[in-house]
């Protein structure tokens, strides 16, 4: 199997290891990789809420990119993935396809039959291939909390692969990987991404949430698929940390590392150095 | 003796009922023009379930129901006044849950937009727009020059002990990067935000 690989803003900046884990997780797990060819931005949450025409033609330039190569279109991040996704619907929706195709042959892309997927890699991941006969390092004796957030699973229109109320996916990944997975009930809540800079203090309560959760329950790490969730939970872990007066210290990793490790790919490999909130305890409990 | 105000059935307020009187659907239309697909807003029930899910709506000074019933009765002022309307984080648990398939999500999407355009002014709006605006300069988003450009030399500051951090682990790059012609991209959505 093949796929253009979008990887989006923030893959190339603060989640480099959710970029690098998932090339290296992928490669040896058979599946072909090319990188859409100048991809940019998909607007994320905000961009349709400044003008709705032109966030849907940012993530649909992607889509039509993707077409051109012919390929499905693979996206790690859920934000990339879920507003390519919601634009790849759009564009095979007779009310949005013409609004959309004329913003985007103004900017030189005629592209006018859409036949590709957006696809998710936990969507992959999950559904497409067999890890478990291929694990070679099971992560026994290692808890996790596995945290979902919004855009993966949500609405179920776009994405359609998992629950939008009680995904459980990555829980049965991290299973299959040996770790035990706690029960995480704010799995789907939102960790307010789009309104961490406009609206700190909220975003900030609402991150501490889950922290709060999954440190009670006694997950050794959170594991997630969004950029923008570890923002809030991992990048953003020490400033919350400074203004609740609590003490997390819980190390925020992709699912695609997780996976890694289990597939008995070293640390270093994997990215698992480059968090901020060291990962150096999660490894030892590993034997790593 | 001053009249008590008259109350619905069930003591609900009169500035919440479903009035047919007090109906304008202009604010409706409006909505579907920008957001498209919202065009359920009309089977709306009241049930509630949106703002029984919303995972941020303790800080909102109106519901997501409520939103929904005000965008119905045309009630501008109170839904662009709304500090909810920044407050929700799009997260589409509504959407996920509404029985009647009205996507406030969507709804609140496409009051975003119009609220800008009708020149509401707030830190939201401020920061939103200067992200779209960088978007489109380059093609791809260069997060020290959103930091700047929405926080001044404050935030530049505040936010340089996490940038060094990230530097330092590779993962934040002093130099932009760019799509190969963002000129044409630029301009093809200049246009496209104009009404």
């Amino acid at each position: 199997m093949k796929y253009s690989y979008y990887p989006g803003c923030s893959l190339h900046t603060t989640a480099k290891e959710f970029d690098i884990s998932t090339k290296v997780v992928m490669q040896e797990l058979g599946i072909e990789l090319e990188e859409l060819k100048d991809w940019s931005c998909c607007g994320g949450s905000v961009a349709a809420g400044v003008s709705h025409d032109v966030g849907m033609a940012m993530a649909a330039r992607n889509v039509a990119l993707a077409q051109k190569q012919n390929l499905d279109l693979l996206a790690s991040c859920s934000g990339c993935y879920n507003k390519s996704a919601r634009a790849a619907k759009a564009l095979k929706d007779p009310t949005e396809k013409d609004r959309i195709m004329a913003i985007m042959s103004e900017m030189g892309l005629s592209v006018s039959d859409y036949n590709i997927r957006v696809r998710n890699v936990v969507d992959v991941l999950a559904n497409d291939v067999d890890i478990a006969s291929r694990i070679k390092k099971p992560l026994t004796g290692l808890k996790v909390a596995c945290y979902y957030g919004c855009l993966l699973t949500r609405p179920a229109d776009i994405t359609g692969w998992d629950s939008p109320i009680f995904p459980m996916s990555m829980d049965k990944l991290s299973e299959i990987c040996g770790a035990e997975v706690v029960d995480f009930r704010s799995k789907t809540k939102c960790c307010g991404g789009p309104i961490l800079v406009s609206k700190q203090d909220v975003a900030f309560d609402l991150t501490k949430k889950l922290l709060d959760e999954a440190k009670s329950l006694g997950a050794d790490s959170i594991v997630l698929a969004c950029p923008l969730c570890d923002t809030n939970l991992e990048l953003r872990q020490p400033d919350i940390e400074k203004k609740y007066n609590v003490s997390y210290n819980l190390p925020i990793i992709y699912i695609t590392e997780l996976i890694g490790l289990a597939l008995g790919i070293k640390p270093g490999k994997l990215g698992l150095q480059k968090h901020l909130v060291s990962t150096k305890n999660l490894l030892k409990k590993l034997g790593l | 003796m001053a009249t008590k105000p008259k109350k619905f059935v069930f003591g609900l307020k009169a500035d919440r009922q479903l009035d047919g009187d007090k109906m304008n659907s202009d604010f409706v239309k409006k909505v579907v023009a920008e957001g498209g697909k919202s065009a359920a807003i009309a089977s709306c029930m009241q049930c509630g379930t949106c703002s029984g899910g919303c995972t941020n709506i303790d800080p909102m000074d109106m519901s997501p129901r409520t939103l929904i019933l005000m965008v119905q009765r045309g009630e501008w002022e109170k839904v662009l006044k709304s500090n909810a309307l920044w407050l929700c984080s799009s997260c589409y648990i509504c959407t996920s849950r509404c029985p009647r398939g009205v996507r406030p999500s969507d709804v609140i999407e496409a009051v975003k937009a119009i609220a800008i355009r009708q020149g509401i002014e707030n830190d939201s709006t401020r920061f939103n727009q200067i992200f779209v605006e960088l978007i489109q300069k380059r093609g791809i988003l260069f997060e020290p020059e959103l930091m700047q450009k929405y926080g001044g030399l404050e935030a530049m500051l505040e936010q340089a002990e996490l940038g060094i951090k990230l530097a330092l682990k590779g993962k934040m790059s002093p130099f932009p990067d760019k799509i190969k012609e963002p000129q044409k991209f630029s301009q093809a959505l200049e246009k496209a935000k104009q009404p």
